[in-house]
């Protein structure tokens, strides 16, 4: 009796170290702190396509990737370096700074031998989650599934010399001497020139957009505060980053504030401001965006696509691009925003795509695509 | 063992004696010892009434919630004004004086201090007209006139009790997310 | 005894004479005396809007108070206090003369030919920091960087003084002046250029795809817009829609685009539109 205890605890580590060992797992694993496998090596082989692409997102998951890499089929297609590369990203870019949460594995097709296999991926970044979706190869060989990886390609950069002449504006602060009075710059005069709010599934959105009137560049920001029949305020939101901050003289940006679970039926007024600080800044780099597109994806969706061109000489990190949809009246009917996880490297083009929601898409008559960015180096 | 069981019980008496005889002394002491007399211990001020009319104000419009805040910050400002004087806090005006006023306050209060003295400003109504609302909304001239009870005590004695009437030229301007006061001066008559 | 009993019983007025009799009036600044009568030793104790002390003093004598005890403008409060009681007595002391202007002016920056876009209000101080309450004639005036010059005395009312011009025709710096006597103070308000007026862009293809150009990009006053200001060209093509939001550059934009085909190309600024040109293919 007196070994019932120990034997029984016994028994359930032994079984809970061969789940752990054995059985696959959605958890996520914590960017740049490398995990794997227990015991290396000791691992069930694929018997089916979405075992083979399971196996394989589970080492991407937890960074292992030279287990992964030898997952592959004729591993000696695609170097190493490569994959990795095309997994972990480079420059600074968001990719760098995301880790695969969960993913969702779709047959497309399958043959005894062969079979396509639609991996949506759901990354965790560092401002939100990003879908990414691949059409996978997999192939049978001597009875085991591997996925065939997509050579990926990244664009090879000349060298050249880029000159910088654009405008730069510095914000000098004052000393704390000198009268009141003699102390302040007039904050940049900004305006919000359209405003639409619509409900949107269980609440409702304001959108619109907002131009700098003024010759200095401005950190803006919008807020919207739905008020009531009774003229109380229900609830007040920012624009977060639905927004273009950075504003240089005469530009435009869209703005997008979310109020979900706020019935619309509820709001009888929407009372906006825009706030305007000095912010030093540069006019460089200038982003072109080009090819513009509506489309149905390979799922279905309507996304808006496109490719960035980074007209300067310097990297872009994190690129955040804002689309503003328009009807045949000119309204807003809808803001949508999406970052792009590769870095935009001088004067070479980066695809990108936001979606359009199914409702609005009808709507839309004309479009206007605003870039921000994120550097690295400046935040 | 007779005296274990003596020693013991003598012990636990004591123990029990100590208890119930310094419990009351305690409570006591925490119920009516000497209090630290400080803007942090003292009940504060209730909010003084303020009646802002601003049908005079120029040449800008006062607008009504412009109207309300500044009415509102200017209360907030005079209960600080009374706790500081009152408890000679001058950390009390920080929030609603900047610039002169603020000095010359934190000096008075520092002064009343060394002196030995406090004063205060009980039941504070306030008549307040708007006199100056400038052009680009970013500084407003008061005139106000505050009926109050003034004391002022040397230690507990007062040496000064009054049904004031006094009266400022008071200017404001917006700070980061109130409006504050620049100036507090009296006169004798507008 | 009975006198002396009376005496404790109706309080202050009759004990031993102590009375206090404070300067009818005085400005900032001014060193004065407070008279007392009565005999004995007393607490003298001073409560001014800025300065607050206390002393022994003789009763009978009087009570010198120098610059720094009277700087500040407002209500002093002069409490006598003796062993049977305390007197106290009232006295304003009033602003001195003008020794410095607080001068707020708005805007830092206006578009030229704006009615009443410029603004400054004016305070006048004296040495002490105190609002001179006491009209003040303040000589406002605004020249710009062309030569246009506004002079416009106003008279302060309640220790305030404003006033309003318009921006001038022309882009550049202009001074603000507020001056009272020998004093003034001086601020600086940049006149810009408006929205830009009739925007227009012209184009050519190159080996690479389209260049594009604006004119000198100027407001309906002919001012320059300043470098820096976005110009946001837009390129439309069958393979579908291409834009560059474009800073100016010494007065223009250019922008570059890639299509092969026919392209229509519009430009815009703010919210100000311009023309349209459409490009055949190559």
């Amino acid at each position: 009796m007196k070994y019932l205890m120990p034997l029984i605890i016994s028994f359930i580590t032994a079984i809970l170290v061969a789940a752990g060992t054995f059985g696959p797992t959605r958890l996520g694993a914590t960017t740049g702190i490398t995990s794997g496998s227990a015991l290396p090596g000791l691992s069930s082989a694929a018997k089916t396509p979405e075992q083979a692409v399971d196996k394989l997102l589970n080492e991407i998951q937890r960074r292992n990737w030279g287990v992964a890499y030898a997952q592959l089929v004729d591993a000696g297609n695609i170097d190493e370096a490569l994959f990795t590369r095309d997994l972990t990203g480079n420059n600074g870019s968001l990719r760098t700074l995301s880790g695969l949460e969960s993913w969702r594995l779709q047959p497309l097709h399958a043959t005894n031998d062969e079979a396509q296999i639609r991996a949506t991926l759901r990354w965790s970044t560092a401002v939100g989650p990003i879908r990414d979706v691949r059409d996978l190869k997999v192939l049978r060989q001597d009875d085991v599934w591997k996925v065939v990886w997509p050579v990926p390609t990244f664009p090879n950069l000349p060298a050249q010399i880029v000159p910088v002449n654009y405008l730069r504006w510095d914000l000098v602060t004052p000393n704390g001497e000198g009268e009141w009075g003699d102390r302040a710059v007039d904050a940049p005069h900004v305006r919000i020139v359209s405003m639409n709010a619509i409900p949107y599934q269980n609440g409702c959105v304001v959108m619109g957009e907002v131009v700098n009137e003024d010759t200095i560049p401005a950190f803006v920001n919008v807020n919207a505060t739905l008020v009531d029949g009774t003229g109380k305020s229900i609830a007040e939101e920012s624009s977060f980053d639905k927004i273009s901050h950075i504003l240089l003289p005469k530009q435009v940006s869209p703005y997008r504030v979310d109020f979900p679970n706020i019935s619309l039926q509820e709001v009888k007024n929407v009372r906006m401001d825009a706030k305007a600080t000095l912010a030093p800044t540069s006019s460089d780099p200038v982003i072109g965006v080009m090819n513009q597109k509506v489309e149905t994806d390979s799922e279905g969706r309507n996304v808006l696509r496109g490719s960035l061109l980074n007209q300067s000489g310097q990297t872009v990190n994190i690129p955040h691009v804002i689309a503003t949809f328009y009807d045949s009246n000119g309204r807003v009917v809808w803001v949508s925003d999406g970052y792009v996880d590769r870095p935009l490297l001088p004067q070479l083009p980066e695809p990108f795509a936001v979606e359009i929601p199914g409702p609005i898409v009808g709507k839309v008559q004309n479009y206007h695509v605003v870039v921000n960015y994120y550097n690295i180096a400046k935040s | 063992m007779r005296p274990h069981f003596a020693l013991a019980r003598i012990s636990s008496w004591s123990a029990l004696s100590k208890i119930f005889i310094l419990s009351p002394v305690f409570i006591a002491f925490f119920w009516c010892g000497p209090r630290t007399v400080g803007a942090d211990s003292m009940p504060a001020n209730s909010l003084p009434q303020v009646q802002l009319d601003a049908r005079n104000a120029g040449p800008r419009t006062l607008e009504n919630l412009t109207q309300q805040n500044i009415g509102r910050h200017y209360a907030n400002a005079w209960q600080n004004l009374a706790a500081a004087f009152e408890h000679n806090a001058p950390t009390s005006l920080s929030d609603y004086f900047v610039g002169a006023a603020r000095e010359q306050l934190g000096q008075a209060v520092a002064d009343q201090q060394k002196a030995g003295l406090h004063s205060r400003y009980r039941d504070q109504r306030h008549k307040v007209d708007v006199v100056f609302y400038a052009p680009e909304g970013d500084i407003v001239e008061l005139h106000d006139s505050v009926e109050c009870d003034f004391e002022v005590f040397e230690g507990e004695k007062s040496i000064h009790h009054e049904p004031a009437v006094l009266r400022y030229v008071v200017l404001m301007t917006p700070s980061a997310d109130r409006w504050v006061i620049r100036q507090l001066q009296a006169v004798s008559q507008f | 005894m009975l006198v002396l009993l009376s005496a404790g019983l109706t309080g202050v007025c009759l004990a031993q004479g102590a009375d206090l009799r404070p300067p009818a009036a005085l400005t900032a600044g001014q060193p004065t005396v407070i008279a007392t009568s009565g005999s004995g030793e007393a607490s003298f104790y001073l409560l001014g809007p800025g300065h607050t002390f206390r002393k022994q003093v003789h009763l009978g004598q009087e009570i010198p108070l120098g610059i720094d005890q009277v700087r500040t403008a407002g209500r002093y409060l002069a409490i006598l206090c003796s062993a049977n009681g305390c007197r106290s007595a009232l006295f304003y002391v009033t602003p001195a003369s003008p020794a410095s202007l607080s001068f707020l002016a708005h805007p830092s920056r206006v578009p030229v030919k704006q009615l009443d876009a410029i603004s400054g209000v004016a305070f006048p101080y004296d040495k002490f920091h105190n609002l001179v309450l006491a009209p003040v004639t303040i000589d406002f005036q605004l020249k710009s960087s062309v030569g246009d010059s506004i002079s416009r005395p106003t008279t302060t009312q309640n220790g305030v003084a404003w006033f309003r011009a318009n921006s001038s025709n022309q882009a550049g710096t202009a001074q603000l002046v507020a001056a009272v006597g020998d004093l003034s103070v001086r601020r600086v308000v940049q006149q810009v250029a408006s929205d830009p007026c009739n925007l227009r862009v012209k184009g050519q293809r190159t080996a690479k795809g389209i260049l594009v150009e604006t004119e000198p990009v100027r407001d309906c006053s002919g001012n320059p817009v300043p470098d820096g200001t976005v110009v946001t060209f837009t390129e439309t093509d069958p393979a579908g829609k291409s834009t560059v939001d474009m800073p100016i550059k010494q007065g223009v934009a250019r922008a570059q685009f890639l299509a092969a085909g026919p392209a229509i190309i519009s430009v815009a600024s703010g919210v100000v539109m311009g023309n349209q040109l459409q490009l055949g293919g190559q």
